[in-house]
């Protein structure tokens, strides 16, 4: 979509678009590590990597190959391959550089593969026709909505009284319930910004 | 279904040599959780929890402790423990050991006996586990509350 | 259209190859710690392949650090204190470490993996603990549960150990078992007899290690062990020596025995042997050769549980009835007490042994029960 400023496209991303309060992407890992800040933030900081730098390169998969080879059909099997190695990828710098980190994620770290906001936001990338610039803020720019949420949500969990809460609502349940309310408080960013 | 790295690594400690020399699982080809699940809808068709059955169990191997290795008389059963030198690692990776022992609990009327080890006990109180079918040392818990005469 | 079809699969797979040569590649910088050095004691530096646990790293290197579950993180045998370059603590090794080890650098060396140069501290005693190659010269029945198994040590070929010492042998695969173990066993033989050494195995219920042992292994079989470790022994003192031991708890007995005979040690020596009944009695022969030699030694077994056929003129009950009856008699507080056996057997006998005046602090045992 030209014309529209990569800046306004990333603050936009962030607050008025929220990969994850606005599309609801990202569900089930946004569910799943929520139970503690620390690690919610260090899920938050690996999904944003993995989406700035696969928003980045299929971006280039898309228009270099897929397009001029007349194959746009296999985009989302495309895709899928460049984030499933880039998370590889991540997998090992994690455990490298984070041991901690790596052992508190567990199985989510390779869950990421399939967490839906990342093949979300590339391939509304493809829709809204973004320029590379404007793909990389926008992936940039939801990863770290999704950063924001997961954390959000992470503080409010690790607040509540689970007692006060009655017992068949506990765990998932208010999870789900929280969630709902965040994403009420994000519609009054809509309108701000118009983005597609 | 596929497992993690991690399940992997659990369950190969159930398997013969990794804890105990049977292991844990004799000749099921269930997934554990699968035989936890199955033995739980046992116990609550017969009303009783898991607590209770390891309770007991807890019970005759403290009195059978009580006589040095030689055979202690509780009530209607005779027990037997040998308590070895050395621990054991829990097989679902908790942290913590537990010591080998041992016991054989016959009915002095029927003359049956079973085979149990404080592992055991751990397993059935902690995690709902009675291993395996075919392991030498499963406990089915609807033979074993009827042996033990939970039945309600 | 032929061109486009050959294009586009040469295209995607090209891409994919590309993306599976960038995953090899990282994976060869990344989990390549390169050389790393571990510096102990301030002294000496060992250089080891980097990746590897603390543990298996020193361990490639002939220091052996306790461990009891092979490095899986639950018998925190393998504490170490590393100054320098262990990195964070790991979840796995908060639950095993109190305050006062995690403010003083201790760590489980286990789950602390060498990625770049480590400073650690080790206590000079487990430096004398080495790798043996030996031969099994014997393996004698000496009950319908125990045997006597004699290593012959082959590389290095003496071992220099003290009375009451243990080593850690390890298992082989065998039937559906496919890894190895190590386990412990006390030193059965005297400390003067350095070219081989007597071990006394129990045969332990769905055991791994002592079930290889009483089934499988064979004469002339070579096996692996570590060795010596352990702190039981015996102290100084003017005061009498009360041992109290059963079943396999006679192995480290043995050793102590054969020192006191050695040395030409003056004090009294009395052992009680617990047992079950009858078949259960072994060594009487090396008892009665004991009571001998030694200036003033009784053995004394008791049978709690006797056969029916059982001729027995002995103590029966359990082990702590004769024991108590014996150390009733006379004021008991300069005496020392030496326990080998099941923990719940020693826990009984400590009991006995506080309430007829012997204080903790004379009391013994083997800490690895």
């Amino acid at each position: 979509m030209k014309g529209l400023s990569p800046g306004i496209l990333f603050f936009a991303s962030i607050f008025t678009g929220n990969i994850l309060l606005t599309y609801f992407l990202g569900m089930c890992s946004f569910l799943a590590v929520s139970g503690k800040i620390r690690t919610a933030a260090g899920l938050g900081l690996a999904v944003t990597f993995v989406m700035a730098i696969t928003s980045a390169l299929n971006w280039a998969v898309y228009t270099y190959i897929l397009v001029p080879l007349g194959v746009a059909y296999l985009t989302t099997i495309v895709f899928i391959v460049v984030i499933a190695a880039v998370v590889q990828l991540l997998e090992m710098i994690v455990e490298r550089y984070s041991e901690g980190l790596y052992l508190n994620l567990g199985i989510f770290l390779p869950l990421i593969t399939v967490n839906c906001a990342i093949l979300g936001a590339a391939l509304f990338m493809v829709i809204r026709k973004y320029t590379f610039i404007q793909s990389v803020a926008f992936g940039t720019g939801s990863g770290i909505g999704w950063l924001l949420a997961i954390v959000a949500l992470a503080g409010i969990r690790e607040r509540i009284n689970e007692e006060k809460i009655p017992p068949a609502l506990r765990g998932p349940g208010i999870a789900l319930i929280i969630s709902g309310i965040m994403a009420m408080a994000f519609i009054g960013f809509s309108g701000m910004v118009q983005i597609q | 279904m596929k497992r993690t790295p991690d399940e992997q690594k659990i369950h190969g400690n159930f398997l013969p040599g990794a804890v105990t020399r049977d292991g844990f699982l004799g000749s099921d080809s269930r997934h554990i959780h699968d035989i936890v699940l199955e033995d739980s809808r046992t116990m609550e068709r017969l009303g009783l929890s898991a607590g209770e059955i390891a309770d007991r169990l807890q019970f005759f191997l403290d009195e059978g402790k009580k006589g040095l290795e030689a055979p202690v008389v509780s009530g209607a059963f005779t027990v037997h423990v040998e308590w070895h030198k050395g621990s054991l690692p829990c097989p679902f990776g908790e942290t913590g050991l537990h010591p080998k022992i041992m016991a054989r609990l016959c009915s002095n009327q029927t003359g049956r006996c079973i085979r149990f080890s404080q592992m055991n006990i751990h397993l059935i109180r902690r995690h709902g586990f009675f291993e395996g079918i075919g392991s030498p040392l499963r406990l089915d818990p609807e033979e074993l509350a009827a042996f033990l005469e939970l039945r309600k | 259209m032929d061109n486009g079809i050959i294009a586009t699969v040469a295209a995607l797979s090209a891409l994919n190859g590309f993306l599976a040569w960038l995953l090899v590649l990282a994976e060869k910088w990344l989990a390549d710690y390169g050389e790393c050095t571990i510096r102990i004691n301030g002294e000496r530096s060992v250089r080891v392949r980097g990746g590897l646990s603390l543990l298996s790293a020193l361990a490639g290197e002939k220091i052996f650090l306790p461990s009891a579950c092979g490095g899986r993180g639950t018998c925190a045998f393998c504490k170490c204190k590393v100054t320098e370059g262990a990195g964070p603590l790991l979840p796995t090794e908060l639950p095993m470490l109190n305050k006062k080890e995690r403010a003083g650098h201790v760590r489980l060396s286990c789950q602390v993996k060498v990625k770049r140069d480590l400073s650690v501290e080790i206590p000079e005693s487990l430096f004398r603990i080495r790798e043996y190659q030996a031969e099994v010269g014997l393996i004698r029945d000496l009950t319908h549960d125990t045997k006597l198994i004699r290593l012959t040590l082959v590389d290095p070929s003496e071992i220099l150990f003290k009375p009451g010492q243990y080593i850690q042998l390890e298992s082989k695969p065998y039937e559906k078992i496919r890894q190895k173990v190590m386990r412990a066993y006390s030193v059965a033989s005297p400390s003067s007899e350095t070219k081989s050494l007597d071990l006394i195995i129990r045969l332990v219920p769905d055991g791994i290690c002592t079930t290889w042992v009483h089934r499988h292994l064979k004469q002339g079989e070579r096996v692996r062990f570590i060795g010596p470790m352990g702190d039981f022994c015996l102290h100084e003192g003017e005061g009498e020596i009360i041992l109290v031991a059963g079943g396999s708890g006679m192995a480290p007995m043995v050793s102590l025995l054969a020192e006191i005979r050695e040395k030409q040690i003056r004090r009294k020596v009395t052992y009680f042997f617990g047992a079950l009944a009858k078949r259960d009695l072994f060594y009487l022969d090396e008892m009665h050769t004991f009571e001998k030699d030694i200036q003033d030694f009784r053995f004394v077994p008791a049978l709690s549980s006797p056969a029916p056929d059982d001729v027995w003129n002995g103590e029966t009950g359990l082990i702590t009835t004769p024991l108590r009856s014996y150390l009733e008699k006379e004021n008991r507080a300069a005496a020392q007490g030496y326990l080998c056996g099941s923990p719940g057997m020693i826990q009984a006998c400590i009991k006995v042994m506080n309430a007829c005046g012997i204080s903790e602090d004379r009391i013994f045992f083997d800490p690895f029960s």
